[in-house]
């Protein structure tokens, strides 16, 4: 049974249809990249996953569970968990209290203190322990959002974009992460631009176009496709456009 | 009573709702729809043109220069306003409620040391007409018409004037805007302005109808958060419709049990509203859309 | 570590200024001041100074909603007015023998709190937040205002308790101990004083606690960032409707200590400008903490009755004026400002520190 699956899901704003019939399966243990050009559908896949939108028709099930209708806190509590895109910290607070609320609902008070050292040294944030989040270089804040999703323990973690903005170094440390939080059983589902990345990481590629699921495999065959390699080559012209018209209709939703 | 006459009075009750509801509302939904800030001085606002136009009456100016003075002078406090205080606090519109606030207690406060605890009005004009044996105030009509107006001059003014379509630019994406060209303060600026002076030009309209107190703004500020509330942030998609559906709540509710169970029905059918519907009846019909 | 002192190092925190020795002798012998204070003064003194303890509730229950929770709720004399009311209606109906007005007391808070679980439901589910949450809030305490001053004719009473309209209501018994050899009635005078002042130590050593234990974590990840506390698995609208609840039943007690005082309620503690004074207070003290709210509250309320000797209304002109200044000059309070200036025993303790 798979972890996570998407049957037939459908998501309309309006005339546009973002989120088109997407099928998709993820195995327990797998990590799978969800990748395609600008406007493609992947954040509203994303954020039809974590129950942030209801979707137009179709289903989500969860370790075969249908949550559908389920809440984002009740998805949460079920074992997802996720980065944003945009990294989603409390500024004005410690990383240590960024972490703090973010565990303490899983660990008794006791161990609480252990257990967020060792996250600390997991996310190389020992040293800034005290320093408020918002103070944090990019790369950092981007670590500390994974390391309140990680927290978590959870049994899916959903990663939006997690290098964005990173250095080409921060980038291969955070493959290093997601590579070792995997090797310890987690299920890792990534929206990701960079390939590097990518190849770094992924078991499975998912390649999404138009809202729709446009072609599937491992990353040697997703490269090796010469219609994945036109639709990125030809977005330069057509997809821009797409993208524009995509982002004056859903009124800011990044599609 | 026939049919006839009760429909009439069930119309004129409700016209009489949706005006007073509409002309309340307006100038605070203009800046909050403009610039997500909502103007606690609203009332005080409304106090200013009512005050004005007062004043100018006692003085010999025909009444509907008066409110239109009144209107006006509203606007220019407005605009004072939105330079001394509201201009810095863009970034943060939590605080600029806040802020409206302590404004709203220095203008109903700093009336009462000026000008008293009470002013003498002028009489509501035009008299009355009756129907059925029911006698109607004729003014009642020109509230309601002046509602109308209003409407379809801020439609007016926002889709086919310049400042219209700057000021949407502004409000759509404000450095887009400004990288082509346009003042986003300037706008900013007039549209609180613009606020202001509707708040002022329903205080000059009521003015005949009721004593001038300087805490008069607060029997207007219910309503008028009330229709903005249920409204959401869209003036015509917003404003207008839910001053029409509130203005049947009102009017049904008044008409059976008073005034004030007018205003205990208006809140209870917002705190509904708002549990269906949270982004209000603008958020509604722009869904599709958003 | 045993649970119990894990709870009282709650008293310290990474939510609340002060810590340390410095911090706590300098409670310590802020506490003994206020006990010695009616040794050095005379009982009508003592008694109005009791006047502004009454509204301190309120405040410390703004301050954990709207600075802790970043829940803007500008009716809480809503909830002040109602529990006033009760109180007034259950102590003139039943009278103050065998201590029933410590049982009015906790009736009157506890209705506040119904009727603000009960708006805080529709407003907190129905996911109304930020500007909504200020006017929808501040709307209900406007309609209370005017449901109460329509109550003038004889038709609106409960029991033999009149409502009175716009005069309000007057004449219900002060709180009253039940005392071997005598009930002791709690005038504005000494004794009152006492017990008002034991319920602000407790109540303001309860909420540091309250604050710096898990529930307040998640409540300032709520006003920081609402979107990531539910995708931490917090079903943000309880917590949200818990601190309404809170802070409506301290500014229901803050209602009731005001009627027993005065013997009197009015609908005006209900409207405009009497919302307003509770924002002035928590604002100008600095509304996120509750050390610079307590002391904003005391300031502020000096500086109201020092300048209300030139009249009530250049009062309030000062007090729009300060919130004004506040929110251009020093957004976080000024009190708050201040305290970060002194530094060390203000500073907040993180959860690392030892």
């Amino acid at each position: 049974m798979p972890l996570l699956e998407t049957r037939a899901l459908n998501k309309r704003f309006g005339g546009l249809h973002v989120t088109n019939n997407v099928d998709l399966a993820l195995e327990v243990g797998q990590v799978h990249c969800l990748i395609g050009p600008n406007g493609a559908g992947k954040s509203t896949l994303f954020r039809l996953i974590l129950g942030e939108h209801p979707p137009s028709s179709g289903a989500i099930l969860f370790a075969g569970e249908d949550i559908t209708a389920l809440k984002p806190f009740q998805r949460i509590r079920r074992g997802m968990s996720v980065k944003f895109q945009v990294p989603g910290i409390f500024k004005a607070l410690s990383v240590r209290q960024n972490l703090e609320i973010a565990m303490q609902h899983h660990y008794d008070p006791a161990t609480l203190r252990e257990e967020i050292g060792a996250l600390l040294d997991f996310l190389n944030l020992t040293a800034d322990a005290g320093r408020l989040a918002g103070n944090l270089s990019h790369g950092q804040k981007q670590w500390l959002e994974i390391g309140m999703a990680v927290s978590l323990k959870p049994r899916l973690l959903l990663l939006d974009e997690p290098t964005a903005g990173m250095s080409p170094e921060e980038t291969h440390a955070t493959g290093e992460m997601v590579k070792r939080l995997n090797a310890e059983g987690m299920t890792v589902l990534a929206v990701e631009h960079d390939m590097a990345f990518v190849r770094q990481v992924a078991d499975q590629v998912t390649v999404l176009h138009l809202g729709k699921v446009f072609a599937q495999g491992t990353i040697d065959a997703i490269v090796a496709d010469e219609r994945v390699a036109a639709i990125y080559l030809g977005q330069a012209t057509a997809q821009e456009a797409a993208h524009d018209t995509s982002h004056a209709q859903t009124g800011g939703v990044h599609a | 009573m026939d049919v006839g006459t009760l429909a009439f009075s069930a119309l004129y009750q409700f016209g009489d709702a949706f005006a007073f509801l509409v002309l309340s509302a307006c100038g605070l939904a203009v800046i909050f729809g403009m610039m997500g800030v909502i103007n606690l001085a609203h009332g005080e606002f409304i106090m200013c043109g009512a005050y004005v136009t007062v004043s100018a009456a006692h003085a010999g100016v025909p009444l509907p220069l008066a409110i239109l003075l009144g209107a006006v002078v509203s606007g220019l406090v407005g605009a004072v306003v939105e330079i001394v205080v509201i201009r810095h606090l863009y970034d943060r519109p939590l605080d600029t409620i806040v802020a409206t606030w302590g404004l709203s207690l220095i203008g109903t406060q700093g009336t009462l040391i000026l000008l008293g605890s009470t002013m003498a009005g002028v009489g509501t004009p035009f008299g009355s007409f009756s129907v059925g044996g029911y006698s109607y105030s004729v003014y009642r009509l020109v509230l309601f018409v002046m509602a109308v107006v209003v409407l379809g001059g801020l439609y007016a003014l926002f889709n086919w004037t310049r400042f219209g379509v700057m000021a949407r630019a502004t409000i759509q994406v404000p450095h887009m805007a400004a990288a082509l060209g346009v003042d986003t303060r300037l706008v900013y600026s007039l549209t609180f302005a613009l606020g202001a002076g509707l708040a002022g030009l329903a205080g000059g309209l009521y003015a005949p109808t009721m004593t001038l107190v300087p805490t008069m703004g607060t029997t207007f500020i219910m309503e008028a958060f009330v229709t903005v509330v249920v409204g959401g942030a869209d003036v015509f998609l917003g404003t207008a419709p839910a001053a029409a559906l509130l203005a049947v709540v009102k009017a049904t509710m008044t008409s059976w049990y008073g005034q004030l169970f007018g205003q205990i029905g208006l809140l209870v059918a917002v705190i509904i509203v708002i549990r269906v519907l949270p982004r209000g009846i603008s958020g509604l019909l722009l869904r599709e859309r958003a | 570590m045993n649970a119990l002192t894990r709870f009282f190092r709650r008293l310290e925190g990474p939510q609340t200024l002060g810590r340390g020795p410095l911090f706590w002798l300098g409670f310590v012998v802020a506490v003994a001041c206020a006990m010695a204070y009616p040794l050095v003064s005379d009982g009508y003194t003592v008694g109005n100074t009791v006047y502004f303890f009454t509204w301190i509730f309120m405040a410390l229950g703004l301050c954990l909603i709207w600075g802790y929770g970043g829940s803007l709720s500008f009716g809480q004399t809503a909830f002040f007015g109602i529990a006033g009311y009760s109180y007034g209606i259950l102590t003139i109906n039943f009278g103050a023998a065998y201590g029933f007005t410590f049982i009015a007391l906790v009736f009157a808070v506890m209705l506040a709190a119904l009727f603000a679980a009960l708006i805080g439901y529709f407003l907190f589910f129905g996911r109304i937040s930020g500007v909504f949450l200020g006017i929808v809030t501040l709307s209900v305490t406007l309609v209370l205002e005017r449901f109460m001053a329509q109550t003038a004719g004889p038709e609106w009473k409960i029991g033999s308790a009149r409502l009175n309209g716009f005069n309000g209501m007057s004449n219900m018994p002060p709180l009253t101990l039940p005392w071997p050899g005598g009930d002791i009635v709690l005038f504005p005078d000494v004794e009152l004083y006492y017990v008002v002042l034991a319920m602000l130590v407790v109540i303001y050593l309860a909420l540091r606690i309250l604050v710096n234990s898990r529930f307040g974590n998640v409540l300032v990840a709520i006003r920081e960032n609402p979107e990531r506390a539910e995708m931490l698995g917090y079903d943000i609208r309880k917590y949200q409707l818990g601190t309404f609840v809170i802070g409506a039943a301290l500014a229901g007690l803050s209602g009731v200590l005001y009627t027993s005082w005065g013997q009197y309620i009015t609908p005006s503690s209900m409207g405009m400008t009497a919302a307003a004074l509770p924002i002035v207070w928590v604002a100008v003290g600095g509304r996120s903490d509750l050390t610079t709210t307590l002391i904003g509250t005391v300031t502020v309320l000096a500086v109201f009755q020092a300048l209300t000797i030139h009249g009530s209304q250049y009062a309030l002109v000062v007090m729009g004026a300060m919130l004004v200044l506040t929110v251009l000059l020093a957004p976080s309070g000024l009190i708050f400002a201040l305290a970060r200036l002194v530094a060390r025993p203000f500073a907040k303790r993180q959860p690392g520190d030892v």
